[in-house]
């Protein structure tokens, strides 16, 4: 593939901007299988910077006294109020929209199973983030995550926004809700993806 | 892991903006293509800068979409077609600084005879309580192969840093 084209409008001085026509992949970094004893924090740190994008796969059930349980991330660590999330997401009833600004963490989903689900009952999501490393941004996530609990469950369409032109080097994840542990074959798989 | 998922192209914004960005000559030996948009624009939402028009081989007839969206605060529908295929959202002018939107448009078997159909996922962010997001259906009733997409902003242009990926995935068999 040789062409891209970045049209300008005819402005002159218009110009073609990173092009390339290597052919890269998407492969895994790093994947966290939780054991028995349970784990109350997921952290990927030292990311390498050579990709493009991250993608971040989630298979989940917490010790959250609910049937279902949020999951929240951080960057770099920084636990100010330097978050905002937002969700679409239906219940099989009605669809429902909401958001909060200027928060300690982005709340990934709510939609994660949680204790009092039927056993062996998990909740999914695919994360993925944009130009994790481009400096000139600041971090927006997009996640689709739910779980069925054979008659009740959710999913959702759901953002969150880092407001830090950092590269991204840890994310961290814990539950929304306090310190629930993740339970055991809770899974969380970390892709690069080149560009 | 196995050679399936190879990056084809990328566009970095420049500068001085960019009123589309057109990815032409796509090569035609991969079954599904990806487009991942990191994108914004230089107008606000009340000008219709949140929206991102998909188009086909440079044209604009037959083009339509089913759009699911939220707002931060309510939940809708709606439809677009021609020259106003609303597919993904782009981050609008008025909404926090130095952000951009989230979006993934997957367009399965590009080379097929058949029309063709997409799907779309795409957020914006705002450190307030209102941010758009949506999932879209699209058809292109045309069976030509597709050989360009076109990105246009349904309103002013692609500010600078905008980014815009395409990736080719070939279903090994």
């Amino acid at each position: 593939m040789s062409i891209t084209k970045l049209t300008t409008n005819g402005i002159a001085g218009a110009k073609y901007d990173s092009v390339s026509a290597d052919n890269y992949y998407m492969e895994p970094i790093a994947t966290t299988l939780v054991g028995a004893g349970g784990t109350a924090t997921i952290t990927f740190s030292n990311i390498p910077n050579t990709y493009k994008h991250l993608q971040l796969r989630i298979l989940s059930r917490s010790a959250r006294t609910d049937a279902a349980d949020g999951i929240a991330l951080r960057f770099n660590s920084d636990s100010g109020s330097n978050y905002s999330w937002h969700y679409l997401r239906g219940d099989g009833t009605s669809p429902g929209a909401g958001g909060s600004a200027t928060q300690t963490e982005i709340l990934l989903s709510y939609d994660f199973a949680a204790n009092t689900a039927g056993s062996n009952i998990f909740g999914i999501g695919i994360v993925d983030i944009l130009d994790y490393a481009n400096v000139y941004k600041y971090k927006t996530v997009r996640i689709l995550a739910g779980n069925d609990r054979n008659g009740s469950g959710a999913v959702g369409l759901c953002s969150g926004l880092w407001m830090n032109t950092a590269a991204t080097t840890t994310l961290t994840l814990t539950s929304y809700w306090g310190a629930n542990n993740f339970l055991q074959n809770s899974r969380f798989s970390l892709y690069g993806i080149r560009g | 892991m196995a050679y399936t998922y190879s990056k084809l192209a990328e566009v970095t914004v420049g500068a001085g903006g960019a009123s589309t960005i057109t990815f032409n000559n796509i090569p035609q030996n991969y079954t599904d293509l990806v487009l991942k948009l990191s994108t914004r624009t230089n107008t606000s939402d009340a000008s219709s800068g949140q929206w991102t028009y998909v188009y086909f081989n440079g044209t604009t007839t037959n083009n339509s979409t089913k759009v699911l969206f939220g707002s931060g605060s309510t939940t809708g529908s709606l439809s677009g077609s021609g020259s106003t295929p609303y597919a993904a959202y782009v981050e609008p002018s008025n909404f926090t600084a130095s952000t951009f939107g989230n979006a993934e448009i997957y367009i399965p078997n590009y080379v097929n005879t058949n029309n063709k159909s997409f799907s779309v996922d795409s957020v914006t962010e705002n450190n307030s309580t209102g941010a758009y997001s949506n999932l879209s259906a699209g058809l292109w009733s045309n069976t030509t192969s597709i050989n360009t997409v076109t990105l246009t902003p349904a309103a002013g242009t692609f500010v600078q840093y905008s980014t815009a990926y395409l990736y080719g995935i070939r279903v090994e068999l």
